[in-house]
């Protein structure tokens, strides 16, 4: 059921319903999707409310067809969006790529769920390396937001349509089923953010110039490699600017626990579990995963004594956090391949366990 | 001070709709509150169930494997929860789809014709969820009567806002019924 | 005093640089393209989706606004625009293998949904830009670079008919095949063009027309014995004519 979103108001309402709702908020103009479980409720809420509002929805034949939607509206200036899950999520790479190379403000919602392949409807945390690391060809990074509760899937969620356009660049929010389906007080504040003048690059029509071109074929070699050195360039732009992380208990702490999204969650309460029992634990959380805050994780190194990642996959982010550490201290992993995040004491009894 | 409590049953006997009302109630209060459901296969056919966590401070877990209060709707819950309830805790059971057993000593039972008094009492079996919620504030004591009423509101859409007088019949039927009558 | 026999459109590219092989249909295509986006006054407000092939240098030629698509995805590019941009005209032009084989999901659905858009499709037969190797218009008995013994039904299968498939869809409005075979097809490629923007702009429906071309390249022939095979051989299986048209009625 949806409640109806009043701004400073709080409302209960689940995680896809608050991003559908933000991405209205935040001016999307139009919605590409098709449907995949644990996701789908924010391309039912957008089919009516978009209709509602006179802006643009379409039923997709396919994730291709749909992400390829996304590239043609946001080539006009426009905010456009798609959402979609995992497996799905898969076919699209191909499209991110496109999009990073044609410098398109593209925004995915990726609401992850059990892999490989088909696997299941649980959260899972098993995407990271595919939104991170790319499945698309090339050398290219995605922004990646990675919300932990639903207020920031709404709050995210505009801050991936700002990033998308300030930087224009592919720029996905990773949610995963957990995140998607509970409900949660949320408050609608006004979108934030200035809006981004995109008047000298949209295609609108040529009138008064010469027609532009979106393209990534660059035929020469030596283009490639200039293109490529400025993609670059902007990339470490936005690590400088936009990195983005939280931090609880760090000050003090022996152990750093990092964990991201709806996992940090109960490895926050884990945390404080160990404080009652003497050990001097914090917690480290990325917000954005890429840029990924490799910086202070460093700085932190100096004097922590441990790190332990905590993730729902088989253990992907520990490899970022073992590049950003760059063996100043240990890196240990607990993990739990699919499903809700290991509970709070089980946590615990792993971190007992590892030191 | 966190609670947790589940609402479990058949799927189509307003389970997650429930367990809505009553984390919309714990809003209302101005506690931190989630809701998590069973989605997806889980809920073609076979048995729903959701978890509300409510928390003065932030919620601990969404997810939990113990709950304070538990209501069970039918047998098949019934049978499943029985041992998620926390020492201490309850479990109110619906003894018109469950057969009335006590299997521990150290948790508090509460068994209610609830699908027979929305039947009898409201003229509709579709108000048990509802029903049950009324049972809870009154043994839990951990919410009013008048917050759920507020919650009703939040939850029924506009055009089925005809619904909540009954709802709120419902609510109080719960609510007065008579925990020492087995 | 001299009389002017041919105008180069004004949405032609001035500095356009000639990059399609002797004999190849892309040119004359895309003149007709540019005439007609002249005489229809659309240039100005004209955004092509790109494709993938030999095709996708067409934004090297037509002075107006772009957008390359993955291959296959042209319709989706160009859905998205549309829908973005609803006052915008949008055409996208592709070669078979882009429209009818890789992306053809894209290009039923676009003419099912009755999208504003129009649509151009090079049918060559082949897959020009990689060499030549065997698409979904192949001939029955095509030799290509990867139906070495020319396609037989067992091993290929059926090549398709594009033209007669769009006419199928309810949001087509008009749907045709054209050859460029001869000055009297070309005139009448052109007219098909300009009802298949005619109908966008009306707001009718999908509009599109299947252009035979040749390829000499990768036939191996001269361009005249290219223009021959256009007409003894394609235009027997595929045959020239308005599939569909709404606006008859």
């Amino acid at each position: 059921m949806v409640a109806e979103c009043v701004e400073n108001k709080k409302v209960l309402i689940k995680g896809n319903f608050a991003i559908a709702q933000a991405a209205i908020n935040a001016g999307c103009e139009c919605y590409f999707g098709y449907p995949i479980t644990p996701q789908s409720e924010i391309g039912e809420f957008m089919s009516g409310k978009m209709q509602e509002l006179g802006r643009a929805y379409v039923s997709a034949e396919s994730e291709l067809a749909a992400i390829n939607m996304v590239l043609g509206a946001c080539s006009t200036g426009v905010k456009a969006m798609s959402s979609s899950s995992s497996c799905a999520v898969a076919l699209m790479q191909e499209a991110l790529s496109y999009a990073t190379a044609d410098e398109l403000p593209v925004v995915l919602v990726s609401v992850m769920r059990g892999g490989p392949g088909l696997g299941n409807i649980y959260p899972s945390q098993g995407d990271y390396f595919q939104s991170t690391k790319g499945g698309g060809n090339g050398d290219y990074k995605l922004i990646v937001l990675a919300p932990s509760t639903v207020q920031e899937c709404a709050d995210l969620t505009y801050k991936a349509f700002y990033l998308a356009q300030k930087y224009k660049n592919p720029t996905v929010l990773l949610a995963d089923g957990l995140l998607g389906q509970m409900m949660e007080p949320v408050e609608f504040k006004p979108y934030p953010y200035p809006e981004i003048d995109n008047s000298s690059w949209a295609l609108t029509g040529a009138k008064g110039r010469d027609g532009r071109i979106i393209r990534s074929y660059a035929p020469l070699a030596d283009n490639q490699c200039e293109f490529l050195e400025k993609l670059y360039e902007k990339y470490r732009k936005i690590e400088e600017n936009e990195t983005e992380w939280e931090e609880i208990g760090t000050e003090d702490a022996d152990i750093v626990l990092v964990s991201f999204g709806s996992t940090s969650r109960n490895v926050k309460t884990a945390a404080k579990l160990c404080r009652q029992k003497g050990l001097k634990v914090g917690v480290f959380r990325p917000i954005t995963l890429f840029p990924f805050p490799n910086k202070r994780l460093n700085e932190l190194a100096d004097r922590v004594k441990k790190f332990i990642t905590v993730e729902v996959n088989m253990g992907q982010m520990v490899n970022d956090v073992k590049l950003a550490v760059n063996g100043k201290a240990p890196v240990e992993l607990i993990h739990k391949g699919v499903g809700a995040p290991p509970s709070p004491e089980d946590i615990m009894s792993q971190i007992e366990e590892l030191i | 001070m966190e609670k947790d409590f589940i609402i479990a049953g058949f799927g189509g006997q307003g389970v997650l709709l429930a367990g809505e009302v009553l984390a919309n109630g714990f809003m209302l209060d101005d506690k931190k509150v989630t809701w998590y459901p069973s989605y997806g296969a889980e809920m073609r056919g076979g048995t729903v169930n959701c978890t509300v966590v409510m928390s003065e401070d932030e919620v601990s877990a969404v997810q939990k494997s113990q709950a304070d209060y538990i209501i069970v709707l039918n047998q098949a819950s019934f049978d499943k929860y029985e041992f998620w309830v926390r020492k201490g805790g309850a479990i109110i059971v619906n003894s018109s789809l469950a057969a009335i057993s006590r299997k521990r000593e150290d948790i508090n039972y509460v068994f209610a014709p609830i699908t027979q008094m929305a039947h009898d009492k409201l003229g509709n079996i579709k108000m048990s969820n509802i029903l049950a919620l009324g049972i809870l504030a009154k043994i839990s004591g951990v919410i009013n009567l008048s917050t759920l009423e507020n919650a009703l509101n939040n939850v029924i859409p506009a055009h089925r806002k005809n619904l909540i007088p009954k709802n709120v019949e419902a609510l109080k039927l719960g609510y007065e019924y008579d925990l020492l009558k087995v | 005093m001299a009389t002017q026999v041919f105008k180069i459109a004004d949405t032609f590219r001035k500095d356009a640089k000639y990059t399609f092989c002797p004999g190849c249909d892309h040119g004359v295509a895309i003149r007709l393209v540019a005439e007609v986006l002249d005489e229809l006054g659309l240039r100005d407000n004209a955004i092509v989706a790109a494709a993938i092939g030999c095709s996708v240098t067409i934004y090297d030629f037509l002075n107006i606004d772009a957008l390359e698509s993955p291959h296959g995805r042209a319709m989706a590019e160009a859905t998205g625009i549309k829908r973005a941009r609803p006052d915008k005209f949008v055409f996208t032009y592709q070669g078979d293998g882009d429209f009818a084989s890789i992306g053809l999901a894209e290009s039923m659905h676009a003419a099912l949904r009755g999208e504003k858009l129009s649509a151009i499709c090079i049918n060559n037969t082949t897959y020009g830009m990689t060499g030549g190797q065997l698409g979904p218009t192949t001939l029955v008995g095509q030799v290509t670079t990867t139906s070495p013994t020319g396609r037989n039904l067992e091993y290929y299968g059926y090549p398709i008919k594009i033209a007669e498939h769009i006419a199928l869809c309810d949001g087509t409005a008009f749907s045709a095949r054209v050859s460029l075979d001869t000055v009297a097809n070309i005139r009448k490629a052109k007219q098909a063009i300009k009802k298949a923007f005619e109908v966008q702009m009306k707001g009718l429906g999908f509009g599109f027309v299947e252009i035979l071309s040749s390829c000499p390249t990768n036939w191996r022939m001269t361009p005249e014995q290219a223009h021959d095979r256009v007409r003894n051989e394609m235009m027997e299986v595929f045959k020239p004519g308005i599939y569909k048209d709404i606006t008859e009625n």
